[in-house]
């Protein structure tokens, strides 16, 4: 299969071709709210569309909360400069959950809604990327990943999105939201869009102390391994599809077993814990006087003042900002920050030993995509625990993709694959495989040729 | 959680809540730090924290001055007076 962006660049563009894929685009836009802006002013290059918590200059960037509203960053993210540099064109700003807070796309004001159905969730948090993908023919996504943010939304909109390994690719420009968690990635169309796109991206940066140079590899190995206790939650549908496509890859040469880890059960609370003490820290800049909404009563106390800025927070923020403040108390600190920072290296040993010789496999969601209505109605506890399985690779900084492997009544499912460190390329080796036995669907193709 | 600590708490965060919020959020809150605790039995007190999931080798830029970006975006968002970001009182 040729990647859409090799063809997009060989092909002869006709005259008009941005002005109607903006035109196009609105018009879906209009529908699915996938965008916060889109460039108008595109006029050449690779289209590639950027999450709204990275930053773009010029553009208007607020990581989707009202907190950030009118924030415009005087500068690009690293990984954006890059892929200016390198004959891509900045197409737009796309939609996510409020600062990265959330599993289906719906914590920000008018979210996306699924390409393959308009009632449903795209996933998140990068949900408007995912999406974006599905619609445009022909573009790149920029996007994040903090505890599942692109494996989710590429499972639920039919993609691929790939999560390299943790300090890969600078973060220079990314409003964080969880430091020791956050990874820059890329959702495509193809296993080739996305090694285009990251092979641009990738490499250290004096800009991102905690980015590293370090060779990738692509050492493809011909097990798979399957975590017993990842599977415990998954629906019987999603069960039954995802054995057939083991069995598909068997036919291919693949071995698989099955292995029992029971402690990957605590992953999702480490996770959360460490998450949420990050992301107390880092959402308080956000002050009211420097960044976004400015608070203009300077009559007000320092702490009145704070607390009028921090009203517009939505509530999953407000909530993990109470949460992330509370496990860092210095009464609570070492039964829950300091547990989790000891379960996280016990976590990663663990996975480490068990994928030496083969790659982790598993369905990437244990649900399908839910209706909106549906995941409105989910408690926060219970809408935490969806992220069960793409939650241990984020939290060890291990590389993973999710790709689709199935359509189920119309909507696609992803399965998760994920290798060692800096064993990258041998995901996207493994992706190219499956994709000659696969076609994808897709309900739009904006900007096609 | 007891509801004078949940207050410590948010006034620690400055966070304000509605009367109808602060409830939905305090339950949810308690049920959530009660999943928390199931943290509690992993047996992992010999390991070392984990600050970074990969060794990031401990490295600073070299000091140097630089241009530095139009300082007049940079405070853009601010209220200003002559040099300073205007802000509330302490």
């Amino acid at each position: 299969m040729i990647g859409g962006i090799e063809e997009f660049v060989d092909k002869e563009k006709p005259e008009g071709y941005y002005e109607r894929l903006i035109a196009e685009l609105e018009k879906v836009n209009s529908k699915l709210h996938i965008f916060s802006s889109i460039n108008r002013q595109i006029s050449s290059g690779i289209p590639f569309s950027v999450k709204d918590n990275i930053c773009v200059s010029g553009v208007e960037s607020t990581a989707s909360s009202a907190v950030l509203e009118g924030y415009v960053p005087p500068f690009d993210a690293t990984p954006v400069e890059r892929l200016k540099s390198n004959g891509f064109g900045f197409v737009g700003k796309t939609k996510m959950d409020e600062f990265g807070f959330g599993t289906f796309g719906i914590n920000c004001k008018d979210h996306p809604r699924n390409p393959f159905g308009d009632s449903y969730v795209t996933g998140g948090s990068s949900a408007g990327a995912a999406a974006a993908v599905s619609v445009m023919k022909y573009h790149i996504a920029v996007a994040e990943s903090t505890g599942g943010s692109i494996s989710c939304p590429a499972a639920f909109c039919g993609v691929v999105g790939f999560t390299p390994t943790y300090g890969l690719v600078s973060r220079y420009g990314l409003i964080d939201y969880a430091n020791s968690l956050d990874k820059i990635g890329i959702i495509g169309r193809s296993s080739r869009d996305v090694r285009y796109a990251f092979d641009i991206i990738k490499g250290s940066d004096s800009y991102d102390t905690t980015c590293v140079d370090h060779q990738i590899n692509g050492e493809n190995r011909k097990k798979l391994i399957i975590i017993d206790q990842l599977m415990a939650n998954v629906d019987q549908d999603i069960l039954s599809s995802f054995d057939k496509f083991i069995s598909k890859m068997q036919n291919l040469g693949y071995s698989v077993e099955h292995r029992s880890l029971p402690l990957i059960d605590k992953a999702l609370a480490a996770y959360y814990i460490i998450s949420m003490a990050e992301a107390s820290t880092n959402l308080a800049k956000y002050t009211g006087f420097k960044y976004g909404i400015r608070v203009n009563d300077f009559s007000k106390g320092y702490n009145e003042f704070f607390t009028e800025a921090r009203r517009n927070f939505g509530p999953e923020a407000k909530r993990r900002i109470i949460l992330g403040t509370f496990v860092r108390s210095a009464s609570v600190k070492s039964r829950y920050y300091e547990k989790a920072m000891r379960f996280r290296h016990m976590l990663i040993d663990a996975l480490n030993s068990i994928i030496k010789d083969g790659f982790l496999i598993s369905p990437t969601m244990p649900i399908k995509a839910p209706a909106i209505k549906e995941a409105e109605e989910l408690s926060p506890l219970k809408s935490y625990s969806m992220d069960s399985i793409t939650v241990p690779p984020n939290l060890a900084g291990l590389p993973h993709v999710s790709f689709p492997y199935d359509y189920i009544n119309g909507f696609p499912v992803g399965v998760q694959l994920v290798t060692s460190h800096f064993n990258d390329y041998a995901l996207l080796d493994f992706v190219q495989g499956w994709e000659e036995e696969f076609n994808y669907r897709f309900n739009y193709d904006v900007g096609a040729i | 959680m007891e509801d004078d600590d949940f207050d410590r708490l948010l006034k620690t965060c400055r966070i304000k809540l509605e009367p109808g919020e602060r409830k939905r959020i305090k339950d949810e809150t308690t049920q959530i730090i009660a999943y928390f605790d199931t943290i509690r039995d992993a047996d992992c007190d010999n390991c070392l924290p984990s600050y970074q999931p990969i060794d990031v080798p401990a490295r600073t830029r070299p000091d140097k001055v630089e241009g530095f970006y139009d300082t007049g975006k940079l405070l853009g968002n601010s209220k200003i007076y002559r040099f300073y970001i205007v802000g509330p009182k302490i």
